[in-house]
């Protein structure tokens, strides 16, 4: 069902002359990722479970980052697919076992063809930003759509980014999880201070029996630190960590990588790092995704769907 | 007032024109029964906390297990702490304006200031500087700060509507010393404008009411609550306590009779004609049908207090006064009619078991209510037409046959019906307070002459200025008519089993909680101008308890016969000379001297002494003659067998 946030861009849509739709896209809720295999470089040896140790919680204040997204397909201007998203990212930081807001942004989009949005653009409010989908390819509502939701996704990525940045500004040595792939920024892949908490595995990293060391590894243990290849800018070392027990449950159960930055600095604090994410399995998180998802990430994700109302 | 929290409304809890629900931060100064203020939209509501929950977002409860590995301790580890909601619903309490009514607004919610009391709870309708009519029942106190709450005495006393009903557990004081304290607290304040009042409360139990007179030793909060009510804490100045005697006759039947307070107590003495208009009290449903109502009628219509002349019983006409006499007119017609008309079973229409029935029903009582019926005909009543305002008289009938307290009731209660219908009380209103209310007007049970004429009360008293003030540990077993009927309703703590009845499934269950555990000294409280019940907090009143006072004041032992009259002499002339009244004792039947100590009493005479001398018979001093001296005797003579000595 289409939330009411599109309400008045579905309104002015029609006014210019569109159809409007009332079906929420497809993947409305967050990043789409094909499944992938993209091989890395063991860094640590071969690879291997290494035991970190006992939970040991961070006492010093921590910042979580995350970002959400809303996309609904507004409708048609003749057969181009005008899509609306809403956008957000923030930061709160733990300090006494309680989470608060540092910072936050939103923004607004409307994303078409550049001649669908010129007709839309008049009645557009100034606060909704207009992103164009490249018009090189013919049209075709469906790969339109779908090059509409990269936008998004990129528009998302960019306000993590600037939350970050305006974060650093005022706390510059404040541990800061991230989550997703520290290799988005350089600034990020760079941050002594910053660890990526991953919980996707579309793609892997391994074949074979290294594979089956990497989907096997036991509950509070993590694998050897590896270079992944990544398309992205800035480089970072790796490694997956294991929160809760997956037999019986699944091979990704409770199964995160983790990245920080390729230095030496970070070979060295890996096991006592990874002994501070396993403190953050508990409290475990109301969501289906508990196994993975962090509590103070899940809590940044809860306070963003609640501004843009419950979405 | 700072902001507490802030009105949320989902589709599962949506804000209603009567019900709203918040949420504030989790160490905000509130609780049950907390009265807010809510902005929005333009409009004012004011609404009183019912009810509270709190929750995390946890999922499960299995959630909390598996993030804490199965150990309780480790929760306690957990690097952060899950955010927790405090999520009120309040009843609302008045809306500004009033129309149209709508859904309470997603507005701003702060605590209530003195003024948002005053206003939500209506009271600015009737508390005001020019023609104030509250009546100061106690503080509404929250967060800090406390309002005075007032009853409006239109809606306490009448005419809008009357009466109040107390219900609490037994132990706590708190119905007596609520009741005292309104008591007090309407005395001072009731408006000049509205006439006197009195009140009557009848002691059942105990010395519970028998020390209203007597200051009681309050602390500083105490006085400091007496204070923000505007009120002095000082005890009744003007009261009477009335009680019958015990079975001898000349000792009162009452714990306040230690010798420093008898002044105050006086004999509360009836006599045939008193007991007659009132025997159906007496008689069970299945006593009083038509022939014995008939006879009853006849006797007081006809005999009673009159010159009756039955020729076929005897040729000297009947003086019936007393019970004595009563029973000789009885035994006057048995025998007629076993001797006179032999095998005869009627007289004057009335059927000898009906007669007898009526005789022994009548005889009983004087047996069972010992000391409160008097044989002799002189009767000592309360002050029938001479009610003084703000008095309060006491009928203390705690020691008595419960037969002689329904007695009680029934006379009293109708009596002061009769005068205040006839607007000769005194006063223009009068308060009966009943404690116990459930064991004289119960739900269940037979309609008995008490039950009928509380209900009467509750239903009709406050046209004629009677007004009931009824306590009881369980209202659900009072008839509902009666309790239903009281214009103000108070709940002291409350018995869990009796919240659980039906009567009470209006109150939210959070409010029943508070209630359980509800302290001394606070009641929940409802007034036909309060939309949804408010707790208050009452000061303890100015007067002693019943435990107090007999711990100040601890009976005196009864005395022996003598003394006791001579005590009762001295209290209408503090001259009178024990050895003078012992010797008018000497020898003398009792019945005849509780006779003339009644009717002293009664007529306080100027003279007390020499009245009561003038009741008792004169009597021929007992002695024996002695020969006269001074006369020779004559000559003895052995040898004269003829001679005299």
């Amino acid at each position: 069902m289409a939330s009411l946030t599109f309400h008045p861009l579905r309104r002015r849509l029609a006014l210019a002359g569109g159809h409007t739709a009332t079906a929420a896209a497809d993947a409305a809720g967050g990043r789409r990722e094909t499944a992938s295999y993209r091989p890395a470089k063991l860094v640590e040896g071969p690879l291997r479970a290494i035991a970190v140790g006992a939970p040991i919680a961070w006492t010093e204040p921590v910042a979580f980052l995350d970002g959400t997204q809303h996309v609904e397909l507004l409708g048609y201007l003749g057969t181009d697919p005008v899509l609306g998203a809403d956008v957000r990212a923030a930061v709160r930081v733990r300090r006494a076992r309680r989470l608060t807001l540092s910072t936050e942004a939103h923004e607004r989009l409307v994303v078409a063809r550049p001649h669908a949005l010129a007709r839309l653009a008049p009645s557009l409010p100034g606060a909704v930003r207009a992103i164009p989908v490249d018009d090189a390819e013919p049209p075709h509502p469906i790969a339109d759509a779908e090059r509409a939701h990269a936008l998004v996704d990129r528009a998302r990525t960019a306000l993590e980014i600037e939350v970050a940045r305006r974060f650093r500004a005022v706390e510059p040595t404040t541990w800061c999880l991230v989550d997703g792939s520290l290799a988005t920024s350089p600034d990020w892949a760079r941050d002594p201070q910053m660890l990526g908490v991953v919980k996707s595995h579309a793609t892997l990293p391994f074949t074979d029996d290294e594979l089956h060391t990497y989907l096997t590894l036991p509950a509070g243990h993590r694998t050897s630190i590896f270079a992944p290849a990544t398309r992205q800018v800035a480089p970072v070392y790796a490694w997956a960590l294991r929160l809760h027990e997956w037999e019986g449950k699944d091979l990704f159960h409770g199964l995160l990588r983790i990245e920080a930055p390729a230095t030496e600095h970070t070979l060295v604090h890996a096991d006592a790092w990874s002994r501070h994410l396993l403190a953050e399995r508990a409290p475990l998180a109301a969501d289906r995704r508990a196994d993975r998802l962090l509590y103070g990430i899940h809590d940044v994700e809860r306070y963003l769907r609640a501004r843009a109302g419950g979405g | 007032m700072s902001m507490l929290g802030r009105v949320l409304a989902t589709e599962l809890k949506p804000s209603t024109p009567h019900q709203f629900h918040f949420w504030t931060a989790a160490d905000a100064v509130l609780g049950i029964g907390t009265i807010v203020r809510v902005e929005g939209d333009a409009r004012t509501v004011f609404g009183v906390v019912t009810e509270a929950v709190a929750y995390a977002d946890l999922a499960r409860p299995m959630d909390a297990v598996i993030g804490a590995d199965g150990d309780p301790a480790r929760t306690a580890d957990d690097p952060t702490l899950r955010p927790e909601i405090r999520l009120w619903t309040a009843a609302v309490l008045r809306q500004l304006p009033e129309e149209p009514m709508q859904p309470v607004p997603l507005g701003t919610v702060t605590a209530a200031s003195n003024d948002d009391v005053r206003i939500a709870l209506r009271m600015d309708a009737y508390v005001n500087e020019d023609a104030s009519t509250g009546i100061p029942i106690g503080l509404y106190a929250a967060g800090g700060m406390s309002a005075p709450v007032y009853l409006d005495a239109d809606f306490l006393v009448g005419p809008e509507a009357a009466h109040l009903n107390i219900t609490g557990v037994s132990g706590l004081a708190t119905k007596t010393s609520a009741v005292t304290f309104l008591m007090q607290s309407l005395f001072q304040t009731f408006p000049a404008g509205k006439g006197s009042v009195a009140a009557v409360c009848f002691n059942v139990k105990g010395p519970d009411l028998c020390f209203l007179d007597q200051a009681a030793p309050l602390g500083t909060d105490d006085l400091a609550l007496w204070r923000q009510l505007g009120l002095v804490a000082s005890p009744f100045t003007d009261l009477t306590v009335y009680a019958p005697y015990k079975a001898d006759g000349v000792n009162l039947n009452t714990l306040r009779s230690h010798p420093a307070l008898v002044d105050r107590v006086e004999p509360l003495v009836w006599g045939l004609r008193e007991i007659l208009d009132y025997a159906e009290v007496v008689l069970n449903r299945d006593d009083v049908d038509a022939k014995a109502d008939a006879l009853l009628d006849f006797l007081a219509d006809r005999v009673v207090g009159k010159r009756f002349d039955a020729p076929e019983l005897r040729a000297a006409p009947f003086a019936v006064e007393t019970f004595a006499d009563l029973d000789e007119l009885f035994r006057a017609i048995f025998d007629h009619l076993e001797t006179t008309q032999r095998g005869g079973e009627v007289w004057r229409t009335h059927h000898v078991a009906t007669i007898r029935k009526v005789r022994n029903r009548l005889g009983n009582i004087a047996t069972r209510a010992r000391g409160l019926v008097t044989d002799d005909g002189v009767a000592n009543d309360l002050p029938w037409g001479e009610f003084r305002d703000r008095s309060v008289t006491v009928v203390d009938v705690a020691g008595v046959d419960p037969l002689a307290q329904d007695l009680v009731f029934a006379r009293v209660i109708s009596r002061l019906r009769e005068h205040l219908e006839r607007r000769d009380l005194g006063v223009d209103h009068i308060v009966v307070f009943v404690d116990e209310l459930n064991k004289y007007a119960p739900a269940d049970g037979p309609e008995t002459h008490v039950k009928k004429m509380l209900l009467d009360l509750s239903e009709r008293g406050r046209y004629l200025g009677l007004v009931l003030f009824s306590a009881q540990q369980f209202r659900s077993q009072v008839l509902r008519r009666v309790v239903g009927n009281a214009g103000t309703t108070a709940y002291g703590r409350m018995d869990s089993d009796e919240l659980a009845m039906p009567g009470y499934a209006t109150l939210p269950p959070a409010v029943k909680a508070k209630l359980a555990a509800l302290p001394k000294g606070e009641l929940l409280l409802r007034h036909p101008h309060f939309t949804q019940p408010v707790f208050v907090r009452f000061p303890r009143p100015a007067s002693l308890s019943g435990r107090e006072g007999i711990e100040h004041f601890p009976p005196a032992a009864d005395l022996p016969f003598a003394d006791a009259v001579i005590q009762r002499l001295r209290l209408l002339d503090p001259t009178v000379r024990a050895d003078d009244v012992r010797a008018l004792l000497a020898d003398r039947p009792e019945v005849e001297v509780r006779a003339a100590l009644s009717a002293t009493t009664r007529r306080r005479p100027d003279a007390p002494f020499a009245f009561f001398r003038g009741m008792l018979r004169k009597t021929i001093p007992n002695t024996t003659p002695e020969p006269a001296r001074g006369i020779t005797p004559l000559a003895h003579d052995d040898a004269d067998p003829f001679a005299p000595y």
